[in-house]
């Protein structure tokens, strides 16, 4: 094993969570742009609300084209895929450039959708980066524990989003085993009592959202 | 005088063109890898690609067997003169380099007097920088031998170009530069005094860090800030995710010596390690470069090189310094008033194609006053006839087109001297500028060294 510093366990840790965030929420966004084509004009707000983003957009044509790719919306698609960015740009020899060009792809293919007059289908072209950056990760990246931290950074961000989305129980709790399998693994510092408690929540009948995204944020690093 | 055109014939030439522009564009592949560098602009932290041109420069085996005798023969003379000059300072005594042009630059610390470094090496890695004059005869511009940077590019683009027009290095018999990297592990494992080899950088903000990291990437060793390293008990640790201190026993530095050590130089650093220069005089750990080479790339210090490789080591140079004078000499003073528009005059102070003017685009009253500020200062400036470059051909737009170019070679001390077989070619995209560095706009070319 490699010697890996703070910083850089920290990097990984918020590059898996933000690569994930990023994902996500353009496969959501996907899915409320769809409603707001001819259903419902007003779905964004809904949206908000769920992300607990404040709605600072004036329609959905405005919400649509600052969301997704403005960079002084902070709680836009694009700010997130610079954070991710941001976090990836120092981790080239921990990475790889190989892995790390994936990076790079996707943040050239959201410059490119926010001039697109289809940006659905430019953004499709960010997840596919994505997509491929993950591939590189599980496959190039010798450091099981590098390959790890990065993991465990997705698998909290995507219970977070989907206690947020208030989706299934049994779609959390697959989220949440496969956590628990992972996160010894990444030798990061983390609360086994949080985890014990993240396990006991997903596994209620009535799951206390809330209090999950509360307990999920504290698991990782200084916020445990 | 050897160039592409010389050296490879017409339908040749021809059929590498149609290669290239087959090939898709090289320039979207570094930028798919993030080749990079940074620049400030109004205050504001920008990234620009560094525009590569894919006509490389060729050097054929024999001219290249010359340049390394000759970069080998000024980089171990300059490791004499900087060991020298902070040991019994033979060559001040001895009245061939004046001591004005030593303790009066900022090159120079006087903390690093005394100080042998681990196996007696100043200089790790050198970056000379080089023209071709139409006369076909190669001049040396400048010695680098503080952080010079550069070499991850032309490394970068050939393993590029290999894959996207990989025909055009069939049967052309050319050294393989990526071999860098083992050049640079070597060259710190030599030196390193027991434990990790690490990679210090200023941070993602520095013009050169895609250099940093494509480095530490290929070299295997780990790239570091100044907050994860520690000295403890006259020793320098790298601290891990789980607070564990590992050892380090070689730094290579990638910042500046007055930023290296806030107890020993710059108190405000906050990008130095606290008392690692303190640690390196006791030989506890390698520093590269070592500190205070600055003291032998000043561009005064230049006038005196060809003198320093006579003095140590008794040799005729095998490279010439392009035509420099020193106005601090009062003869050299009443040639550059009398020639002042044939001559480019350089701040010693200044880098990166900054402090460089031309006597012939100056206004008769910027003559006026740079001639008065050069009687005062006359230590400040060297001037230099302006050497006519042999223009090197770009391609724009499918077109041909000449441009000035120079090439910064590199040469890196083990436990012998190696000149890497390739070097960084940067050329001005304005044809009408003599300035090649990437901080104004220059592009780079890979250079190729044929083997036979």
């Amino acid at each position: 094993m490699g010697i890996i510093s703070v910083e850089n366990t920290d990097r990984l840790y918020w590059l898996g969570r933000y690569t994930e965030r990023v994902y996500s929420t353009i496969k959501i966004f996907e899915s409320r742009f769809d409603t707001m084509i001819d259903v419902d004009d007003l779905e964004y707000k809904a949206f908000c609300k769920s992300q607990d983003i404040p709605n600072v957009y004036e329609s959905k044509e405005d919400f649509s084209r600052k969301y997704c790719f403005s960079l002084e919306d902070e709680n836009s698609i694009f700010s997130n895929l610079m954070r991710a960015y941001d976090n990836a740009i120092v981790l080239r020899e921990e990475i790889g450039s190989d892995t790390l060009s994936y990076i790079q792809l996707a943040v050239y293919a959201m410059n490119q959708a926010a001039i697109s007059k289809a940006p659905l289908i430019g953004l499709q072209k960010v997840t596919d980066n994505l997509v491929a950056f993950w591939g590189m990760a599980d496959d190039d990246i010798d450091e099981s524990q590098i390959r790890n931290m990065i993991k465990v950074g997705k698998l909290v961000e995507r219970i977070d989003l989907y206690a947020r989305l208030k989706e299934p129980p049994e779609k959390i709790r697959r989220e949440a085993r496969r956590l628990t399998n992972r996160i010894d693994k990444s030798t990061m510092r983390y609360s086994p009592k949080t985890m014990a408690y993240v396990n006991y929540l997903v596994q209620l009948d009535d799951v206390p959202y809330d209090a999950l995204i509360d307990s999920v944020e504290k698991l990782v690093g200084d916020s445990m | 005088m050897v160039t592409y055109t010389d050296i490879f014939s017409k339908k040749e030439r021809v059929e590498d063109m149609e290669l290239y522009a087959g090939a898709g564009d090289v320039n979207e592949q570094l930028a798919r890898y993030g080749v990079k560098f940074g620049i400030y602009k109004n205050n504001e932290f920008k990234e620009q690609l560094f525009p590569f041109d894919v006509i490389p420069r060729v050097i054929d085996s024999k001219e290249f067997d010359y340049l390394e005798k000759g970069l080998k023969q000024r980089v171990v003379a300059l490791n004499h003169f900087i060991d020298d000059i902070y040991g019994d300072k033979r060559i001040v005594k001895d009245g061939v380099v004046p001591e004005e042009f030593i303790y009066a630059g900022s090159g120079y610390l006087p903390q690093c007097e005394g100080i042998k470094p681990p196996k007696g090496i100043y200089s790790h890695i050198s970056g000379i920088d080089l023209v071709q004059g139409k006369d076909g005869n190669w001049y040396i511009l400048e010695d680098n031998l503080r952080i010079p940077s550069g070499a991850s590019y032309p490394m970068i683009a050939r393993k590029i170009s290999r894959r996207s027009a990989p025909d055009l290095f069939t049967g052309k018999h050319i050294e393989d530069n990526r071999n860098y990297a083992d050049l640079l592990r070597r060259t710190m494992d030599h030196v390193n005094v027991g434990g990790h080899t690490v990679i210090l950088t200023p941070g993602r903000y520095n013009a050169a860090y895609f250099e940093h990291s494509y480095l530490a990437e290929k070299t295997g060793a780990h790239l570091v800030s100044g907050s994860e390293l520690i000295v403890e008990n006259d020793h320098l640790y790298f601290i891990d995710y789980s607070g564990r201190k590992e050892k380090v026993g070689a730094v290579y530095r990638r910042i500046s010596d007055e930023y290296l050590d806030p107890m020993n130089f710059n108190r405000e650093s906050v990008i130095g390690i606290p008392h690692i220069f303190d640690i390196y005089r006791k030989g506890n750990v390698a520093l590269i470069n070592a500190p205070g080479n600055g003291v032998a790339d000043d561009k005064g210090i230049y006038y005196f090189v060809p003198k320093m490789i006579s003095y140590y080591l008794g040799e005729e140079p095998i490279l010439s310094n392009a035509p420099t004078y020193l106005p601090y000499y009062e003869e050299d003073m009443k040639y550059v008033m009398e020639h002042f528009d044939d001559l480019v005059l350089k701040d010693v102070a200044e880098a990166g194609g900054y402090g460089v003017v031309f006597g012939s685009k100056m206004t008769m009253e910027e003559k006026a006053r740079f001639k008065e500020m050069l009687q005062k200062e006359p230590r400040r400036f060297i001037a230099q006839e302006v050497i006519d470059f042999l223009d090197i051909d770009i391609m724009e737009k499918g077109q041909l087109l000449p441009r000035k170019a120079d090439l910064r070679a590199f040469v890196l001390m083990a436990d012998e001297p190696m000149v890497w077989k390739s070097g960084l070619t940067r050329f001005s995209r304005n044809p009408d500028s003599f300035i090649v560095n990437s901080s104004q706009g220059g592009g780079f070319k890979d250079t190729w060294v044929l083997s036979q």
